[in-house]
């Protein structure tokens, strides 16, 4: 597995401050003919709170299990804390958390039991009071001893969260932390991730769908798209390097508009939407620098054109997958290769 | 080592809890064998008698509660199908915990629930029925004997069969002809030579008699027979067990 060059560069020491969290070089997984990891390369320093941005079906859930060990590469290879993740599963084990995208708590029992039964099996010494510590943390002390069987979508996330650090791990793992839960439950979430990188003793690396989400609490995204990274970077950098706010513009007219859009001074990139629109009328996207002030100039250049509605945002997380891919979000959904 | 013990105890632990709060469970189990005994027992107890002069009743009982110990012990491979659908097992796999120590904690739970199950029934059945506590260490042995060894056949069937359903019905294929062979209903030497054979090569056969010279001082086979036959087994069938449910975590 990876050539004896790249073993050699990449002969760290175990633990060491310039040591990356994570490190993946061609990671390749197939499920039969599905291509789920297409060689897929990334580097996560220490201490970080990392998002892997991405739509369903785009490996991101296969990234998670090769890395936590769940699953092994068909080729390449990966490194987490500088230990390979096949040959040396037990240490990678032992400083991973994981939090799946399923619930994984036995409805019988309750949250302290949870708690309980992995602090034996990760030998805690000090198992009680870091059991009481992490219930206090996720905000479960009152039900404490009432069996996960009746508790809400948050709840149980809130538990999972707990089980994924009870062991203080270095990195922990969260895969669609926030998937299927209310606004109320998903901000319950959000706070607590934000706690936890204020912390800052654990490397956060979680994988999300929602740009949003991103945006909010990630330093670092790598964008996946058919299981490989198409950027990489701060989520203000990406967005600034699109060099623009955002028009969303619907026209009347479509022939010439294209051309007129590009003519405006200050914009980039004019991509016409795909999808039904309203009779014979189209809708385009423009990368425009500093938009407030030449929207005007914009929609004087295709007053013509027979304006339907116009939208001006700033640059968003959405607008750089686009960009990168040359199809939008939503468009690039792939059946997921494990249903 | 050690922490094979320590990891194994921790899932103990866990799998007792669950059985502990289990009430249906412990209803039928308890239900079950006392209307057995109480409508076909009763019915028959004047109707047939044993060559070895036991009561049919007491013969009846014992015989129940090892098919009571068999099938609740198979359902313990349930346990794992249950464990893979909620997603616990999932967790469970990615904590530093050997597979070693989920199959044994498993069998050892099992091990604990049917024999606080035998002897509950045993105090009961002991007040309308001639079982006695003829063997302590024989009723032990029995009972241990033939839970860890239908706990690791429902392991590894488990561990292959991934749907309920399925479960349920080769659980009960592979299961019936034992009981029906095994000395339950009726002794096996009052059989023709081709099914005495057959019970001959059951298992369950030596775990029904041996539990009968506990609670009741007779027996067909020879103790020593019975008690190599289950300690065979059970570290065969344990091994096995392992070894199944190792391949089907491994990806």
């Amino acid at each position: 597995m990876g050539n004896d060059a790249t073993t050699a560069a990449t002969t760290t020491p175990a633990s060491g401050s310039d040591t990356a969290a994570i490190e993946c070089r061609g990671l390749v997984v197939r499920f039969g003919d599905v291509v789920a990891l297409d060689g897929l390369d990334l580097t996560v320093p220490e201490g970080i709170c990392f998002g892997l941005l991405g739509p369903n079906g785009a490996g991101k859930t296969t990234a998670v299990s090769v890395l936590t060990t769940l699953r092994r590469p068909d080729a390449g290879d990966a490194r987490l804390l500088g230990r390979d993740v096949v040959r040396d599963r037990d240490a990678v084990r032992a400083a991973v958390g994981v939090v799946f995208q399923e619930s994984t708590l036995d409805p019988e029992l309750t949250p302290r039991e949870h708690l309980d039964l992995y602090a034996r099996l990760y030998h805690l010494s000090d198992r009680h009071r870091r059991v009481g510590e992490v219930l206090a943390l996720v905000g479960l002390e009152a039900d404490a001893d009432r069996r996960t069987r009746g508790f809400s979508g948050g709840m149980k996330r809130r538990l999972e969260i707990g089980r994924g650090l009870l062991h203080r791990p270095r990195v922990l793992f969260l895969d669609e932390p926030t998937l299927g839960l209310d606004v109320v439950a998903r901000a319950a979430i959000w706070r607590h991730l934000r706690d936890l990188r204020a912390a800052g003793d654990t490397t956060i690396f979680m994988t999300t769908h929602y740009m949003e989400e991103a945006e909010r609490i990630c330093d670092a995204v790598a964008i996946v798209d058919r299981g490989r990274v198409v950027a990489f970077g701060a989520p203000e950098d990406l967005e600034r390097e699109l060099g623009g706010d955002s028009v969303r513009i619907e026209l009347e007219r479509v022939s010439g508009a294209a051309a007129a859009l590009e003519r405006v001074d200050g914009a980039r990139e004019v991509v016409r939407e795909e999808g039904p629109q309203g009779e014979g009328s189209a809708v385009f996207r423009v990368t425009l620098s500093e938009g407030p002030k030449r929207l005007a100039a914009l929609l004087d250049a295709v007053r013509g054109f027979g304006i339907v509605e116009v939208h001006l945002s700033g640059p968003t997380l959405d607008q750089v997958f686009l960009h990168h891919t040359g199809h939008r979000f939503e468009e690039a959904e792939a059946p997921d290769p494990l249903a | 080592m050690s922490h094979l013990l320590a990891d194994s105890a921790a899932i103990f632990r866990r799998e007792a809890l669950r059985y502990s709060r289990d009430r249906a469970y412990w209803i039928g189990q308890l239900v079950f064998p006392l209307a057995v005994v109480g409508f076909i027992g009763f019915g028959l107890n004047d109707v047939v008698h044993l060559p070895s002069g036991v009561d049919y009743k007491a013969h009846l009982a014992s015989g129940i509660l090892m098919l009571l110990v068999g099938s609740g012990a198979v359902g313990g491979g349930f346990s794992l199908i249950e464990d893979r659908e909620t997603g616990f097992l999932r967790a469970l796999l990615i904590a530093p915990v050997s597979r070693t120590s989920i199959v044994f904690g498993k069998i050892a739970a099992r091990l604990v629930a049917s024999l606080v199950l035998v002897f509950v029934l045993v105090g009961i059945l002991a007040l309308f029925t001639p079982l006695h506590l003829a063997s302590p260490v024989a009723l032990v042995a029995s009972v241990g004997g033939v839970t860890i060894v239908f706990v690791s056949m429902g392991i590894a069937l488990a561990s292959r069969l991934r749907r309920l359903e399925s479960f349920r019905l080769v659980a009960a294929l592979a299961t019936v002809p034992l009981y029906l062979f095994s000395g339950i209903f009726y002794p096996i030497e009052t059989l023709p030579l081709g099914m005495r054979l057959l019970a001959y090569a059951n298992p369950l056969a030596y775990g029904v008699d041996l539990l009968r010279f506990g609670l009741l001082g007779v027996h067909e086979f020879p103790i020593t027979l019975c008690v190599s036959m289950l300690t065979g087994l059970s570290v065969l069938s344990a091994a096995v067990a392992v070894v199944g449910f190792d391949r089907s975590v491994r990806r």
